[in-house]
């Protein structure tokens, strides 16, 4: 065979693939119909035969020839209507169209290949005597032959350049030993007498040959034409592509653009030699226009229709489902949604992947199908569509699911995960363990799926593409995957970052989202669990990873103010001193604590831990299933930028996933947020569960550790949640709305032989009048000596919690603070406050203290030892009112101090039992070993006075007990001890 | 003479860039250099191996900056002493090298090339094809595709 104008081959290749590309989907297409034959589709399968045919002849290549006029016969039966396309018939020619590409694809050698096989079952179709019995023999035979002589017929390339000695050979002397016996002999005056029948169908097929010196060429043109809207990029994926069809209309803007671009070029010259700096900026805007265009067209030429890919999966549907002997219909839907063509050519494979999972494990047989009474077809849709700037690729079947349980087992007992991690685990991250490597799902391995190539090895070719996959599955009702894409790799968005003085640009998919955590928050949103630091964003803990140290520089921060980057010392982010976590700390370590505490009381405005500059800047980042924040500089602009690979000498950092040049000229490097987690060794699976879990140990320490307050909790209006003190509660009634007596402007009721006053929140505090409802509860308080009822309404509940209580923002007339209940905020009602402004007579006749009735002397001086502000701020309120001095400390050290340092000034101690550094109880010991202070009158607050603890208490010395926020009675006792004193 | 090339060269006259790493000369094949720059404004990698300087932006083109004198274990070239930056063609990509200071450009005889020794003040041997004596210099002639090589 002598082939001289390798440009004609070439042209006849690229014309004969694409046509075998259409005849694939059509012949399925003409399988559906059945009996019901699409004459249109049948010529154009018939025609692309046909014309296979004519160029084979024309080029010498006889063995394609042969096997595509075979072809030929069978389809024109077809269309002649004599004959019925049942799968089996579809089968074989689709086996033969398998054969013709790949001879068509190592055409030098396709003179050499045995097509007997393909050829005896078309010729025995055309011929009538094709029976069941013989194909279901053939087809078989037909197919393991096809693997073999696809195998030879795809040698490395440098065999080729040895072909033209071998084919000078003459043909007969095959060089390559069969394995099949040969053809029996009696076909080939079969094949004869067929083509000559074939002759009267019009077209002169034998004859194509000697014509071919004209023709062909011309019906090649005409119908590569009307094919190639249709088709315009034949799938064959798994070999790069070296040409691209792009439609003409595009290269027309592109060539108009690239012409303008040239009359800016030109226009801009000119201004920069005549100094005219308007028109230089309007020059500047007129290229920044075109080049966006230029951008946006070019990029337009590199897109592909998904359907590229798409178009091979109902052939591998088909053949797998075959094999698997299952029903199913495969849906596609989006078609013609476009992705960048490395995408489309790097997508082929895990999609491949995909659709034959779903096939192979995803569908149940047909039995177990009626079993679990689904229709015993199984569908399978596989779908794209355009959302949010990204392409979503779903592939979803109705089949069994996921079982998360049994995926746990598997791999537990693979060794992949412990039983304590997967009991942690969420459903959903059980699903998402296929994708650890070394996992099948496969109870058996099969050749279709299970061959070592696992979903690991999907996520990761889709992660390399900036791209994510997610699972969603029901067991029993079938799994969706669902991939998202970006639309282009070449022009990314990016958010552009600063850390250590240099630019970062981190891609957008990959960003959630932007986190400023003012200074004044960081510490208390920002946690150290275990090695790690967490961030609490919503409820949910938030692994942080400082960019400067997983690539190694040192830490600076931004100064706003100075507008410049400075060093950063600090250890921990968390680290405002004062904070830590219980779990943590060393307990050897009490003096360091207490001496920053004395240094913290001359903090300066200039200390930046309180300034802005201490603000953290996160940017959260997600790569597949794991999320984290990512802590940096400055966050600045987002910016669309060109990926520059980095030299050689740079691939060793993982981190980074190229480079890019920013509008200064200056590089930035791009990150590679799931490099930087790994090189963090932060790990999905344990990642962001063990911070939860440690942090929630941690919590639980710290809570022990803190003052518990019994808090009886009740709502008055339905929206608003209050709370009281538990211990200032008498006892609560329930009480009908008609019990509620309103007399003189007051609502009282009867209760025991008496009348009680009734008072409700909104009295005096601006919320929510009461609900209207007809049961009432009464909380019964004893005040001033009296009784008080505070009306409220249910559900009720008592409760210890130790959260802090923000005294602040809700601050108002009779409302003491607020604390975070079970993600309510509650309102903590001073009762006391409330009786004594709605019925102020009742404190007319208190008793005095004792220091107004001598003017002359000063009012006496108690010292307030409490670590809670909210606390230390209301009994110093209760001791100032009625005009005692008071000193506080935040803790027993300080207490300690300032009492030697006022010395006899301080008349009483009233000193919290929990503290920080020194508690009450050691307080107490420390004050009475001391003579000097051993008539010291010394009461103790606590929020819970148990027995032990008041035991315990009076053995260090403490003259009495007192619970925190009874004001009632602290004063009482108060005015007792100073009495005394005089 | 070492050379037992058994081809003949039309070309047996090469002109070699000359510069300084440290205090040793050392030549290329001008033909290797794309162009000698200023020191420019560089972008440090973090991570990068030590020898690697930074990358920077070269007409649109990202360039690995590689100091020659830490690379070839002379020590760090020192950056404020006004050193120069040769652009070479690299396998398919383009990379600085950073040098003390440029030299001549010498037309050496390639037929009186010498074989590299075991060391030359300090760099390894292997890093030469041979060296060049001038009258007053001995001219190691760099091989760099093999300084470039990620092996070591």
């Amino acid at each position: 065979m002598d082939i001289e104008d390798d440009e004609i081959l070439q042209g006849f290749i690229e014309e004969s693939l694409e046509h075998l590309a259409d005849i694939e989907n059509d012949l399925l297409t003409i399988e559906e119909g059945g009996s019901n034959i699409d004459e249109d589709l049948v010529n154009k399968v018939f025609r692309a035969a046909h014309s296979i045919k004519g160029g084979a002849g024309f080029m010498g290549l006889t063995t394609i020839q042969e096997l595509s006029h075979a072809a030929e016969n069978v389809l024109g039966m077809i269309r002649s209507k004599k004959l019925i396309p049942t799968p089996e018939i579809i089968n074989v020619l689709l086996i033969a169209s398998d054969q013709l590409q790949s001879m068509i694809e190592d055409v030098h050698n396709s003179n050499e290949v045995d097509i007997s096989a393909h050829l005896l079952p078309l010729n025995s179709i055309a011929d009538g005597s094709f029976s069941q019995v013989t194909q279901e023999a053939s087809t078989t035979e037909v197919k393991t032959k096809t693997k073999q002589i696809a195998g030879k017929s795809d040698p490395p390339p440098a065999i080729e350049i040895e072909l033209p000695v071998e084919k000078a050979k003459p043909l007969a002397a095959k060089p390559k030993p069969k394995p099949e016996p040969e053809p029996e002999p009696e076909i080939e005056p079969e094949l004869v007498s067929l083509s000559l029948q074939e002759d009267d169908e019009g077209d002169d097929n034998d004859e194509s040959g000697s014509y071919a010196g004209t023709t062909p060429p011309i019906q090649r043109n005409g119908r590569s034409d009307s094919s190639s809207d249709k088709n315009k990029q034949s799938g064959h994926p798994g070999k790069a592509e070296t040409t691209l069809r792009v439609h003409v209309s595009l290269l027309d803007s592109l060539m108009n653009l690239a012409g303008e671009l040239v009359l800016s070029r030109n226009q801009l010259l000119q201004t920069i030699g005549s100094d005219d700096l308007r028109n230089a900026e309007a020059v500047g805007q007129r290229i920044d226009l075109i080049t966006s265009e230029l951008q946006e067209a070019i990029m337009l030429t590199r897109m592909q229709p998904i359907g590229n890919v798409f178009s091979k999966f109902p052939r591998v549907v088909r053949d797998l489902s075959k094999k698997l002997n299952k029903n199913i219909d495969l849906t596609i839907v989006g078609k013609d949604v476009e992705l960048d063509k490395t995408i489309i050519e790097a997508i082929n494979d895990p999609l491949t992947h995909l659709v034959r999972n779903s096939v192979d494990h995803g569908i149940e047989k047909p039995a177990d199908r009626k079993k679990t009474g689904k229709s015993d077809i199984g569908l399978i849709i596989l779908k794209a569509y355009h959302e949010a700037g990204q392409v979503v690729i779903e592939i979803s079947d109705d089949g069994k699911g996921l079982d998360g349980e049994s995926l746990a087992t598997s791999a537990i007992s693979k060794g992949l995960l412990t039983a304590e991690q997967a009991q942690a685990m969420s459903d959903k991250e059980k699903i998402n363990l296929i994708f650890l490597p070394g996992f099948s799902t496969a109870k058996e391995v099969t050749d279709v799926s299970g061959r070592g190539v696992g979903m690991d090895v999907v996520k990761t070719n889709l992660d390399q593409l900036g791209g994510t996959v997610d699972i969603i599955s029901e067991k029993g009702s079938g799994t969706t995957i669902s991939i998202k894409l970006p639309l282009t790799l070449a022009i990314i968005p990016c958010q552009i970052i600063e850390t250590g003085g240099e630019r970062y640009a981190i891609p957008q998919v990959n960003l959630e989202e932007l986190l400023r955590i003012p200074a004044s928050q960081v510490q208390n949103r920002v946690e150290r669990v275990g090695d790690a630091e967490v961030v609490r964003l919503r409820g949910t803990l938030l692994p942080l990873i400082r960019l400067s140290d997983v690539i190694g520089i040192e830490r600076t921060y931004f100064d706003h103010s100075a507008e410049e980057i400075k060093p950063d010392r600090r250890e921990q982010t968390a680290d405002r001193r004062g904070k830590e976590s219980p779990l943590f700390r060393n307990p050897n370590e009490p003096e360091k604590k207490s001496s920053q505490k004395g240094e913290s009381l001359n903090r300066s405005v200039l200390d930046r831990r309180y300034s802005a500059s201490s603000a953290l800047n996160i940017v959260v980042v997600s790569t597949g299933s794991m999320k984290y924040g990512l802590i940096v500089d400055r966050l600045q602009d987002s910016e669309e930028i060109v990926i520059k690979p980095l030299g050689r000498h740079l691939q060793q950092c993982k981190g980074y996933a190229g480079a890019t040049i920013m509008g200064d000229g200056r590089i930035a490097l791009i990150l590679d947020v799931s490099n930087l987690a790994r090189m963090a060794r932060l790990n999905s699976i344990d990642g962001s569960d063990r911070a939860a879990e440690v942090a929630k140990a941690a919590e639980d320490a710290r809570r022990a550790h803190k003052d518990r307050q019994s808090l009886l909790i009740f709502k008055s209006s339905e929206t608003e949640h209050f709370a009281v003190p538990l211990n200032q509660v008498e006892r609560i009634e329930k009480i009908k709305r008609s019990d509620i007596e309103d007399l003189g402007g007051k609502r009282v009721m009867k209760y025991r032989g008496g009348s009680l006053s009734l008072i409700c929140i909104d009295d005096l505090a601006m919320v929510n009048p009461l609900a209207n409802h007809e049961n009432l509860l009464v909380i019964v308080f004893n005040i001033a000596k009296r009784a008080i009822g505070l009306l409220a309404i249910g559900p009720i509940d008592a409760i210890e919690i130790s959260a802090e209580i923000d005294d602040t923002t809700l601050n108002q007339p009779g409302i003491l603070g607020s604390i975070i209940i079970d993600q309510h905020t509650t309102m903590l009602v001073n009762v006391y406050e409330m009786a004594q402004t709605l019925f102020p007579q009742w404190f007319a006749e208190r008793e005095k203290p004792v220091f107004e009735a001598e003017p002359e002397s000063d009012p006496p001086t108690i010292l307030i030892a409490e670590d809670s502000k909210f606390f230390r701020n209301q009994v110093k309120g209760y001791m100032t009112e009625v005009g005692y001095n008071v000193i506080e400390a935040e803790d027993g050290v300080e207490a300690l101090n300032k009492l030697h340092e006022y010395g006899d000034l301080i008349a009483m101690l009233v000193t919290d039992i929990e503290m920080p550094n020194m508690n009450g109880f050691d307080l107490t010991q420390r004050i009475r070993k001391d003579d000097k202070y051993s008539k010291l009158p010394i009461i103790a607050l606590t929020t819970l006075a148990s027995a032990e603890d008041m035991a315990k208490g009076q053995a260090a010395g403490v003259n009495e007990y007192h619970i925190k926020l009874d004001k009632e009675r602290l004063m009482v006792s108060v005015h007792d001890y100073m009495k005394r004193r005089f | 003479m070492t050379d037992d090339k058994t081809t003949v060269d039309p070309r047996r006259i090469v002109e070699l860039a000359t510069f300084y790493v440290g205090e040793a000369l050392c030549g290329m094949d001008i033909l290797k250099v794309q162009e000698i720059n200023k020191l420019m404004q560089m972008t440090k990698v973090p991570q990068a191996p030590d020898y690697v300087v930074g990358i920077l932006n070269l007409r649109g083109q990202i360039v690995t900056v590689i100091d020659l004198g830490l690379k070839l274990g002379l020590g760090a070239t020192d950056l404020t002493q006004d050193p120069r930056n040769i652009i070479v063609n690299s396998a398919g990509a383009h990379v600085g090298l950073l040098v003390r200071q440029i030299s001549d450009v010498v037309s050496a005889d390639m037929d009186r090339r010498e074989l590299a020794p075991a060391n030359m003040r300090g760099i390894q041997g292997e890093y030469f094809t041979g060296v060049y004596k001038t009258d007053n210099n001995l001219i190691g002639i760099l091989n760099v595709d093999k300084v470039l090589s990620l092996e070591d």
